[in-house]
């Protein structure tokens, strides 16, 4: 077995936070705002509940093969040559692709918002770099590294109430103004962003008490969902969804608005902070998905030695296969990326293992 | 070699005996540890004078044993290793002038002489008898005398060990205002004692074992057994015996060759001149490694929080206490971060200053000639360097260099317009934070400073934080005995937070910490938070001088 470290239901459930939250905290205000308007933050908690089902989905059909990944039981239901071209879709396509998308956003978020002179190739490399340190390490440091990093995400929750005082209810209305169409339109994203829980069948087997599994997707979901409704919430009440529509990044600029008595401000840079730290464990996330599952598929005994290839092709499709620009990537998640990671990868294919499992009667009793 | 092998003939059926002790190590080796003594004195003292050839400061006395029948008797012993006055007292006049008068009634011949010797004659406590003399000669390399009684082809070690050391004093790196003043001194025996006046309990166990091949020095592992993790001690003795090196002058020898991580800068073995400390580390179920020849006693394992723990913060008030640790997490985070956020902040992220300060900075550096990166890194090696030389020079000379120095650093340097006098209270501030916390403890920041001032110069805060980042995941890869270093915080070990960041009041702290005393948890009673008397509190001292003329 390639990993050997255990982790504890506590710190799968901050891993998984840390995993969605702060990159959708940044991004998924805007691209639901477009659509939804002033009822986004209604879109999201729809989100929130199809992320539960999948959720759902992918724990049962992880649970019925104890201590196997994705890719090891994928190989089991549909057999070797199958399950092995499964195996290589997702690294590719999904972890992969997501992976370097999160690095590719990280470098045209630093160099859009703090250091236009610099080279994006240099935040690129870094931050791989980084997130490569922190995977070669292996499973368990990557949590307690997340463990010790999470309270600058909750430093949000403060910011977030230090910027009530901007707020105006009657922002949000007219509710349902155009109806349910658009919101569910635009639950698309967060739904999207949510369903990265599928990487938790990466970790489910290395859990120290798997039978937590469902507990654990069930609190990542509803917690990040919290998190992200109220982020819209606040962008909206602070904004409004004209302004809110057209800023890139609603939450970043929401905190800007903060100023209590002339000497708290400038708390954008712990919104950056937990951007930064949550892109780096996402980053990190599925570079040890990918990491882990190309050496289950290879046959490797230890993933090591796939560390630094795989950081250099990192590097490389989040050059070669993200937008040139901040407009370009956020225009490409909802209109490219959603549908097919959505429902090719996260849906399709977990749904398909499953039924082909029950089908065959792989697997042992699913609870 | 020749030597060697006349003597084994000689010996002769002496010499089939098993030799049990230390087997296996090695053909040479055994061959020396193999050699017995001979019954006759002369030939021994022949060996040992051989042996000592050369070595001024071993003495050989013969002398006549107090009796009809000539014995002689000869003792040996290292020069200022031993406790001469002891030594005339109980063995030579014990043995020369006073055995008479107590053994009139038996006659004492060659044959018996030893066991008088032994029962009667010798007034020393701790006497041991060996045939080998291998193990003679490193009694008395280590402070012991022996004594050869002509006929016997056994030594007697007496236990007469006494050497000039320095006394106990105030430990010189943990000074404390509240709590026990004493510090362990470079006598192994000595720094035991320490330990054991504190744990009056058979279940402290010192174990000893000799490391290093020339120096022979004497290691003493201590543990309590019940509260220990007996794997823990399994594992240290392992990592002990695996270590061959010709000599171990001091406990950080041991520390780097009995490691987790060889490599990393932070220390993942604790080492402290405090016995109470020790003593302590014990309670929580730790392994403490005496050395010999150094106060400094190896903890083992080491956690990361240890370096913000003092053993005063054990004494004073938790409340207090909890508000230093604090401090010193802030003074731990400014020794790293501070100058690099610094170089940051002023050549990126000038917006993130309020105005006014933002300009009298621009002001003050209106006239420096430098980048602010290699302003602030030509201020962090001056100061390195005046730290430095205040450790290494001559006392006598302190006053004046310190006076050079912080004119230099200070005032002089912002005058010539070399630096900013922004630069110069970074610089200051970071220096005296670093001071805040245990000596070893912030050495690993001291260092890492200057890389995260190159990042921060190359990429900004973004670059800081990659740097922290990296820093926190190495942190939290290491592992100190199996333990994992930045425990409780990352794993977070709830119920070990009582004594981490803040300090629980003592009869909150019911549990010892749990990675290290796991094996018998339960450290006091539960629910001894003092309370006020029920039914008396409200009278008070009415009550009290009622009872008192009762």
């Amino acid at each position: 077995m390639p990993e050997k470290g255990k982790i504890d239901s506590k710190q799968a459930v901050l891993l998984m936070i840390s995993m969605i939250l702060p990159t959708a905290i940044l991004t998924i205000p805007a691209v639901t705002v477009k659509t939804a308007r002033q009822d986004a933050w209604l879109s999201v908690m729809v989100a929130t509940l199809a992320g539960l089902l999948i959720a759902r989905l992918v724990v049962s059909l992880s649970l019925r093969f104890p201590g196997q990944t994705l890719f090891e039981f994928s190989e089991e239901i549909l057999g070797k040559a199958l399950g092995k071209m499964v195996g290589f879709l997702y690294i590719w396509l999904f972890f992969l692709y997501i992976g370097s998308g999160v690095v590719r956003e990280f470098g045209v978020f630093l160099v859009t918002a703090v250091m236009p002179a610099t080279p994006i190739i240099v935040f690129l490399i870094v931050v791989t770099a980084v997130a490569g340190y922190a995977v070669r390490n292996g499973l368990e440091v990557l949590c307690r590294f997340n463990q010790l990093f999470i309270p600058v995400t909750g430093l949000l929750v403060i910011v977030f109430l230090l910027s009530t005082l901007d707020m105006k209810l009657d922002r949000l209305l007219p509710v349902f103004d155009a109806g349910l169409a658009p919101i569910v339109k635009s639950a698309v994203t967060p739904t999207m962003w949510l369903g990265e829980i599928v990487t938790l069948a990466m970790i489910i087997p290395y859990l120290s008490k798997p039978k937590e599994a469902h507990r654990v997707a069930v609190l990542s979901i509803l917690i990040t969902g919290f998190f992200l409704t109220a982020s819209i919430m606040e962008a909206l009440l602070i904004f409004g969804p004209n302004l809110t529509g057209h800023w890139i990044f609603p939450t970043f600029n929401a905190t800007r608005v903060v100023s209590i008595a002339n000497f708290l401000e400038r708390l954008e840079f712990i919104v950056i902070m937990a951007w930064v730290l949550g892109g780096i464990v996402k980053v990190g996330v599925f570079y040890y998905a990918v990491v882990l599952g190309s050496a289950q598929c290879l046959g490797l005994r230890d993933y090591r030695p796939l560390v630094l290839p795989v950081g250099v092709i990192l590097v490389a499709l989040s050059i070669l296969l993200h937008g040139e620009n901040i407009v370009e990537v956020l225009h490409y998640i909802p209109h490219v990326e959603v549908p097919f990671l959505l429902i090719v990868f996260e849906v399709g294919i977990p749904l398909l293992l499953l039924i082909v499992a029950l089908v065959r009667g792989k697997g042992g009793k699913s609870n | 070699m020749a030597f060697f092998s006349r003597r084994r003939k000689k010996t002769g059926p002496a010499d089939a005996k098993p030799n049990t002790r230390d087997s296996g190590q090695g053909s040479k080796k055994q061959i020396a540890q193999s050699l017995l003594l001979s019954p006759d004195l002369d030939e021994n003292l022949r060996f040992l004078k051989q042996s000592f050839a050369d070595c001024s400061d071993v003495v050989f006395r013969e002398f006549l044993f107090a009796q009809r029948e000539q014995i002689k008797l000869a003792l040996v012993y290292v020069d200022g290793l031993t406790n001469k006055s002891q030594l005339s007292d109980q063995v030579m006049r014990a043995l020369s002038l006073e055995i008479p008068a107590a053994t009139d009634n038996t006659v004492i011949t060659k044959a018996n002489a030893l066991h008088y010797v032994k029962m009667r004659g010798l007034c020393i406590h701790q006497v041991k008898e060996t045939e080998n003399l291998q193990e003679a000669v490193e009694a008395i390399l280590s402070g012991d005398s022996i004594l050869l009684v002509d006929g016997h082809a056994t030594a007697v070690i007496n236990g007469s060990r006494g050497w000039e050391a320095r006394s106990i004093e105030e430990s010189q790196t943990q000074g404390v205002v509240r709590g026990p003043r004493e510090s362990f001194v470079e006598t192994l025996r000595t720094n035991t004692s320490l330990v054991r006046r504190k744990i009056k309990n058979k279940d402290l166990k010192i174990e000893s074992l000799t490391l290093g091949e020339v120096t022979r020095t004497d290691i003493a592992v201590a543990y309590i057994k019940g509260i220990v993790n007996e794997d823990l001690v399994t594992e240290v003795k392992q990592r002990l015996t695996r270590i061959k090196i010709d000599g171990i002058l001091e406990s950080g020898y041991i520390e780097e060759l009995i490691r987790d991580n060889p490599l990393s800068m932070f220390p993942t073995v604790g080492h402290t001149d405090r016995p109470d400390r020790v003593a302590a580390n014990l309670l929580e179920g730790r392994v403490a490694i005496f050395v010999d020849g150094t106060p400094m006693v190896l903890t083992v394992p080491h956690f990361f929080v240890e370096a913000i723990q003092t053993p005063e913060d054990y004494y004073e008030q938790a409340l207090f206490t909890s508000f230093v640790r604090l401090l010193r997490i802030g003074s731990l985070l400014i020794a790293l971060t501070l100058p690099s956020l610094y170089v940051a902040i002023i050549s990126f992220h000038q917006e993130m200053l309020p105005t006014p300060l933002l300009l009298s900075i621009a002001a003050q550096r209106e006239a420096v000639p430098f980048p602010v990166f290699v302003e602030a890194l030509l201020m962090e090696i001056a100061f390195e360097i005046i730290r430095e030389a205040g450790i290494r020079l001559p006392r006598q000379v302190g006053q004046a260099i310190s006076i050079v120095a912080a004119l230099i650093v200070g005032q002089a340097a912002v005058q010539a317009g070399l630096v900013a006098g922004a630069t110069i209270i970074v610089v200051a501030l970071t220096a005296m934070a670093s001071f805040v916390v245990y000596y070893s403890g912030s050495l690993a920041f001291r260092l890492l400073r200057f890389p995260l001032m190159f990042l921060a110069a190359s990429f900004g805060l973004f670059g800081l934080i990659a740097g922290l980042i990296v820093i926190v995941v190495h942190m939290t890869s290491l592992r100190s005995f199996g333990v994992p270093y930045l425990a409780p915080i990352g794993p977070l070990v709830p119920g070990d937070l009582k004594d981490s960041i803040v300090r629980a009041p003592w009869w909150a702290m019911i549990k010892r910490p749990h990675l290290v005393g796991q094996n018998n948890p339960v450290r006091e009673a539960s629910g001894m938070r003092p309370k006020p008397p029920q039914t008396t509190a409200q009278k008070g001292g009415d009550a009290d001088a009622g009872r008192r003329q009762n």
